[in-house]
């Protein structure tokens, strides 16, 4: 694969940084806050951000029979995710693909009946943020456990 | 939410209800409102404001933001963009006379960076860009497409509605 060489300017990493660490300290469940964003990386094809946040979710003790079936959790069972990771998960997988078409009904009342107005904010910015790593390193290619991006 | 003046006048017969907003997250959640602002500031810089418009709208309408297109096409125009040229935006690529190598090659990169689950960012599309833009640009214009994508999610999911911006009003 051809390399990218681009950088990022130090103030819009910096902005980055403070933008996530808003989002995550909000939704305050670290767990969920690494599935949601393994699962928007596994939809964006973002290799980077799958590489850290399956070390980080492994680190916040989220179980490998999850991240084994995260990619399938529709059909993975009441077991495997609760009503309320389900909840976070559909909402994750409607704003992360807006160019099908907008967030349905169904979807976002699932979610919020889960977690309270503030939470969902958060939520709904830890999914864009993601979104938003997503997108800075699949356009400039940077490699899995790169630490110069 | 300031004046009606621009949303379709009330009292006509064949307009559908608007449809309110399903969450204010910016006063749910003002810390992370702030910071989007930061970074929306973080991004822009260096880039040029007429190309980034262009951007804006185009990426908009792939997300389908209806007020993130209300807000943009309100500041294109007030910036003195013309009308042909953010009309043919959704079809830029049959109508390629309209616009400068510099604002296609933009548009394509916007157009991939925005369409990210269909897979990847091609190597002809990101080298076309690297043609045009020296590598602190092109940076800065990723950093772009990124950010107005992260208003698009807001918005849409979101709900927020269109019609009642004001041009210039979050410049």
């Amino acid at each position: 694969m051809t390399a990218r060489t681009t950088r990022l300017d130090a103030g819009v990493r910096e902005a980055m940084r403070a933008l996530s660490a808003a989002t995550k300290k909000g939704l305050g469940d670290a767990a969920l806050a690494e599935l949601v964003q393994i699962r928007a990386s596994q939809l964006n094809h973002c290799a980077f951000c799958l590489d850290m946040h399956l070390t980080l979710a492994r680190k916040h003790g989220v179980s490998e029979r999850q991240l084994d079936l995260l990619a399938a959790w529709e059909e993975a069972g009441d077991d495997v995710f609760d009503a309320r990771e389900r909840a976070a998960l559909a909402l994750t997988e409607a704003v992360t693909v807006l160019t099908d078409g907008f967030v349905p009904d169904a979807v976002y009342e699932r979610a919020a009946e889960h977690f309270d107005e503030r939470q969902l904010a958060h939520l709904i910015g830890l999914i864009t943020v993601i979104n938003s790593w997503n997108r800075l390193m699949v356009s400039r290619r940077i490699p899995a456990g790169s630490t110069e991006w | 939410m300031t004046t009606q003046t621009d949303a379709p006048a009330a009292g006509t017969a064949e307009y559908a209800p608007e449809i309110a907003p399903r969450l204010p997250w910016a006063q749910l959640v003002p810390d992370v409102y702030k910071a989007m602002i930061r970074l929306d500031t973080a991004a822009k810089q260096g880039l040029d404001p007429k190309l980034y418009e262009l951007v804006k709208i185009r990426a908009s309408q792939i997300n389908h933001c209806a007020l993130c297109i209300d807000m943009h096409s309100k500041d294109a125009l007030a910036a003195g963009e013309s009308v042909e040229r953010i009309v043919q935006l959704s079809a830029w690529e049959e109508s390629r006379h309209f616009y400068t190598g510099k604002e296609l090659a933009a548009l394509e990169l916007t157009e991939a960076v925005t369409v990210l689950t269909d897979g990847f960012v091609p190597d002809d599309v990101y080298e076309r860009a690297a043609a045009h833009f020296e590598e602190t640009e092109l940076a800065q214009l990723i950093a772009a497409i990124t950010v107005i994508n992260a208003w698009n999610r807001f918005g849409v999911t979101c709900r927020m509605t269109p019609g009642h911006y004001q041009p210039g009003q979050h410049k």
